[in-house]
């Protein structure tokens, strides 16, 4: 694998910071050391057991030396956001069956693997291996090399496995897009979401230092915005939602960052708001938009977006398809749309495209397929897109998943929870939208006894029994209760409706 | 003024503005999240032609009604 083809050697070179957090350095040399320690003890422990192991945690130093140590040792790796609540990790163990737990946030259990604390993974990462890992070893080829879980829409999340060849390709394609050697990469988004593999894998691959932003940073602006205008930071990753939260402070610009050169987007619609914004604050630095799900691995198209096209009427361009990926649209009847801005669904081929859910072959078989004309994996997106000369616009989705702040969601999954609560007898959830994107998910509920509470009680006692079951990103803001849906023709929850009865309440 | 914080306030977390108790802590009950916070104080701003230095802000500040109110207070000097 590049990135560890690349780890060792500038851990061979002169000193170089690959990490810091909270003001803490973690130097190239010794993230090949500890992740070599990991790697070396996953070997001797588990020996012929490549079962997978699960990192849950934040932005701890020690989860990215776990995570490329259980790569050294040839075991794919499954990221668990601190934020999930217990029950939605153990699913999420349930489908795994790791050799090995490694818990940074506290608290999980389970049989049948072995689970370590923060203070028990420090101990074994401080232990220098008695000889290095070989690279025969390392996670290789059609290996899985991640499995990461999004939102499905029975209520359970579903893993999506991605391989050292998609990861291959995936560089492949997203390294032209970087400066030649280091920098300082914002580090901010979850390692549960692909895009953080922008930081990690392609950062990492370019001798970057990875500046970390924890939750409890990206929360609050006065310490967030201090530890950046230290940070020397001069390429920023993350979702346009991430970046919209900093412009809302006017402290947010080129004199915090000076040495800011490029902002790199991914997971969610750009808006000409944040462009326009970022190119009067920033004059020195380049906009690159990109798109991709998570099943192509991290992003599939890019572009630079310049200030003429900042304008464009039909919304940012995602981009054209970044080297070795190919783009094709479909229409319902699955034949190819070829025509200048006409609507299709956009289907993904290339060595990105991963080979599907884990212990899902229904779902898989649904989007993935073989192309029989070329041989290369493809994967239906769900995405409505339409083409203009080599760019591509996205336009909308074909079900019911969203995107909120970033977060991939389907509203099925946050009902399917919200019907776990005792006293909900059905949920109905419709995004907010502000312009072009969803503000907030409100969910109507239908109850199974009146509770006697205010609008007030009731959704602070439903928020905090929903929290038992659902990230905080996927809890309604706004739970409001009635005493019937509104069906349409067909009988169905007439989601209209609601939408409308929505934007009535003040 | 205060009846206004509570209208902005209640439109946000789904209440109706007479069930928010000057004193009730918005973040503990889990009522306000980081994007929700954002959106308050821009409302704030737009409906009390007042300029927030969100860089300066910490959650303490904002923590309830009473609290967002003396805020508001001060910035309008």
């Amino acid at each position: 694998m590049l990135v560890l083809e690349k780890l060792k050697e500038y851990a061979a070179g002169p000193e170089r910071t690959a990490l810091v957090n909270r003001g803490s350095r973690l130097s190239y040399r010794e993230l090949d050391a500890r992740s070599e320690a990991f790697a070396a003890w996953l070997l001797a422990r588990f020996e012929g057991d490549f079962a997978p192991v699960v990192l849950r945690g934040d932005k701890e130093p020690d989860f990215l030396c776990c995570l490329l140590g259980a790569l050294k040792s040839g075991r794919a790796y499954v990221p668990i956001d601190s934020t999930l609540p217990p029950s939605r990790a153990a699913q999420i163990l349930a489908d795994v069956c790791p050799c090995a737990v490694v818990d940074f946030t506290g608290g999980l259990a389970g049989e049948g693997a072995r689970f370590l604390t923060a203070g028990e993974a420090d101990a074994i990462l401080s232990a220098p291996p008695a000889s290095p890992v070989p690279r025969e070893s390392w996670v290789q080829g059609g290996e899985t090399a991640y499995i990461l879980f999004t939102s499905g829409s029975t209520g359970r999340p579903k893993g999506v496995s991605i391989t050292a060849d998609n990861l291959a390709a995936f560089l492949e394609g997203v390294l032209p897009w970087y400066p030649q050697e280091g920098g300082v990469i914002l580090h901010q988004v979850s390692y549960s979401f692909d895009v953080s593999g922008c930081a990690v894998y392609a950062g990492l691959s370019r001798g970057m230092t990875l500046f970390s932003v924890d939750h409890a940073l990206a929360a609050g602006y006065r310490e967030l915005f201090a530890q950046l205008g230290d940070s020397g930071l001069t390429f920023w990753v993350s979702t346009p939602s991430f970046a919209e939260l900093c412009t809302r402070s006017r402290a947010f610009d080129a004199r915090l960052l000076p040495n800011l050169r490029r902002f790199l987007f991914c997971g969610e619609v750009l808006t000409h708001t944040l462009c326009g914004m970022l190119a009067d604050r920033f004059p020195a630095a380049s906009v690159v938009n990109t798109y991709g799900p998570t099943e192509a691995t991290v992003l599939v198209t890019a572009a630079e977006i310049p200030p003429a096209l900042r304008q464009d009427p039909r919304g940012i361009p995602i981009g054209a398809p970044i080297r070795g990926a190919t783009l094709r649209l479909e229409g319902e009847d699955g034949r190819e749309v070829a025509g200048e801005g006409q609507a299709g669904q956009l289907v993904i081929l290339g060595p990105s495209v991963g080979p599907g859910y884990l212990g899902r072959p229904d779902l898989t078989e649904r989007a993935f397929f073989t192309d029989p004309a070329t041989g290369l994996r493809g994967y239906r997106t769900g995405d409505r897109c339409c083409r203009v000369g080599e760019a591509y616009y996205y336009l909308g989705r074909m079900d019911n998943q969203l995107k909120l702040d970033g977060y991939r969601i389907e509203l099925e999954d946050v009902e399917a929870n919200l019907q776990k609560l005792p006293n909900v007898l059905r949920a109905a959830v419709v995004p907010a939208w502000k312009g072009e994107k969803v503000a907030y998910l409100a969910a109507f509920l239908l109850l199974r006894e009146p509770d006697g509470l205010g609008p007030l009680q009731r959704t602070i006692a439903l928020k905090k029994q929903a929290a038992r079951y659902l990230p905080a990103y996927m809890i309604p803001r706004k739970l409001i209760a009635v005493d019937a849906f509104p069906l349409n023709v067909n009988g169905k929850v007439d989601k209209k409706a609601l939408a409308r009865r929505l934007e009535e309440t003040p | 003024m205060e009846e206004k914080v509570l209208q902005i306030l209640g439109g946000l977390c789904g209440a109706e503005p007479g069930e928010l108790s000057p004193g009730l802590d918005l973040f503990e009950e889990g009522l306000l999240d980081s994007f929700a916070t954002v959106q308050l104080l821009l409302e704030l701003e737009e409906a009390f032609g007042v300029s927030l230095a969100l860089e300066e802000l910490s959650r303490e500040q904002i923590a309830t009604p009473a609290k967002i109110a003396a805020l508001v207070r001060e910035a309008q000097g």
